[in-house]
């Protein structure tokens, strides 16, 4: 998995590349936690995200329920494969999806 | 300004920075006494009265006042309340907590006459005793009087348009609009009667839906806001989420439901008796689909609300809505996007595969 982080001074996005799973998803976690302080919009580019996994989900959930009290989060182009976990697992609900 | 003008507004100058600190020490009081009393209100505001407004003051009546101490507006703060009898509680504890200048105290309310309409506050001077607070540097904050002004947010609207006409007293007014003036005030007055009805009706209306809920009386419960709200403290897909997160012993994840409100609502849903029932239909499909999509799959968390979503879809498709049955359903609950219609495809797709269609 890749990370291409770019931070403006309240906003940050985050373009995820290959797998986001068990492996993988402690380095998201510790990227968020690195840059989401004092952060009002936090985008996740998922063009290049290949799969994600429950581990993958805790870490998005995570970062959700900090930005609900500081700011917003956006899902952004996520392909199908993605959008199918999203759905079957009800995070359509709980995450903001463009 | 004549010698003792003067010399009253030379004592306010010296006294500047204490006002200051009282008007802050009031607010902060009042503000944590209204919290503590849960009370919500639109809001305090405070002022300092500026030398030019002391000047205008001084101008017109200095003669009354033998020194600064008898301007008992110099500081002054402001409580906004919602509700009429929101006024009535923040002045009671007011009375208590500060020591009331009783004989320059007014509740303006009581003093306009039976057919009468007009300016409507609860005015009072006070200062604050020392077991309220107390600063022995500054032990003169305790003998300042400041006046404490107590309104409704209709009532305020009112008083600061009239005094943005520039008209001190009703006797300024010309009659053809303290006329006007006077029907405002009359309308306001009715309309804040009738906003504190509206807010007691509505709490009454809570507390007999909460009490059929609790009485099993669902088909006698419309469904809304307050209703699906009470109907949800009984978690009535709890049953099915522990269901669908067995099949991969995954744990649930706390969500907001409230947005699935609409697509009942729209699925012809008038009853709490009806999602009753739409649950009993449809849970065993909707467990079937869950089934479908998550067995053998890498997924130990889903959302609380993927139970009523999977039963909002089946009954969708059972009922014939078909593909644009499913659109409609996720533009209702993602607004409407280009992806819709490729999830209501995924849903049809996966719908064939367990013959629900």
């Amino acid at each position: 998995m890749n990370i291409n982080l770019n931070q403006d001074e309240k906003k940050v996005a985050l373009e995820i590349e290959g797998r986001l799973d068990t492996t993988t998803a402690p380095e998201l976690e510790e990227t968020i936690a690195n840059c989401i302080e004092g952060t009002e919009e936090l985008v996740f580019d998922f063009a290049n995200l290949e799969y994600i996994s429950s581990a993958g989900l805790r870490v998005l959930l995570a970062a959700q329920k900090k930005m609900n009290k500081q700011g917003t989060m956006i899902v952004r182009n996520a392909n199908d494969v993605i959008m199918e976990v999203f759905e079957i697992t009800g995070f359509v609900d709980i995450l903001t999806i463009e | 300004m004549d010698a003792h003008c003067r010399m009253i507004m030379d004592e306010y100058l010296e006294n500047v920075e204490n006002y200051a600190i009282l008007k802050d020490k009031v607010i902060e009081l009042l503000r944590d006494a209204i919290e503590k009393n849960g009370i919500f209100i639109t809001g305090i505001e405070g002022r300092v009265k500026t030398e030019k407004s002391l000047e205008g003051k001084l101008g017109l009546k200095g003669s009354k006042y033998a020194s600064i101490d008898d301007v008992t507006d110099v500081v002054g703060c402001r409580a906004i309340t919602f509700y009429s009898d929101e006024a009535d509680r923040i002045a009671a504890f007011v009375e208590n907590m500060f020591i009331i200048d009783w004989e320059n105290s007014i509740d303006k309310r009581k003093v306009l006459q039976q057919d009468q309409f007009g300016y409507m506050s609860i005015h009072y001077i006070c200062r604050i005793p020392e077991s309220l607070y107390h600063d022995p540097e500054r032990p003169e904050l305790n003998h300042i009087r400041f006046e404490i002004q107590i309104r409704t947010a209709l009532q305020h609207v009112w008083a600061t348009i009239y005094h943005d006409t520039g008209y001190k007293n009703d006797v300024e007014v010309p009659k053809e609009y303290l006329r006007k003036l006077s029907r405002l005030a009359g309308l306001i007055e009715i309309a804040d009667d009738e906003f504190r009805t509206v807010r007691d009706e509505i709490y009454e209306y809570r507390n007999h839906v909460k009490g059929l809920i609790k009485d099993g009386r669902l088909d006698d419960i419309e469904l809304n806001g307050d209703s699906f709200r009470g109907y949800l403290e009984m978690k009535p897909f709890d049953r099915l989420n522990r269901n669908i997160a067995a099949i991969n012993s995954a744990e649930i994840e706390e969500a907001n439901l409230f947005g699935y409100l609409e697509v009942l609502k729209n699925m012809e849903l008038k009853t709490l008796a009806d999602i009753s029932s739409f649950i009993d239909m449809n849970y065993h499909d909707a467990f079937r689909l869950a089934v479908h999509q998550l067995s053998g799959k890498d997924i130990d968390i889903i959302s609380e609300t993927l139970g009523l979503q999977n039963l909002c879809l089946v009954s969708i498709l059972k009922n014939g809505g078909g593909l644009q049955g499913l659109i409609r359903f996720y533009d209702l609950i993602n607004g409407k996007k280009p992806r819709n219609s490729k999830s209501a495809e995924r849903i049809m797709a996966q719908a064939a595969e367990i013959g629900i269609i």
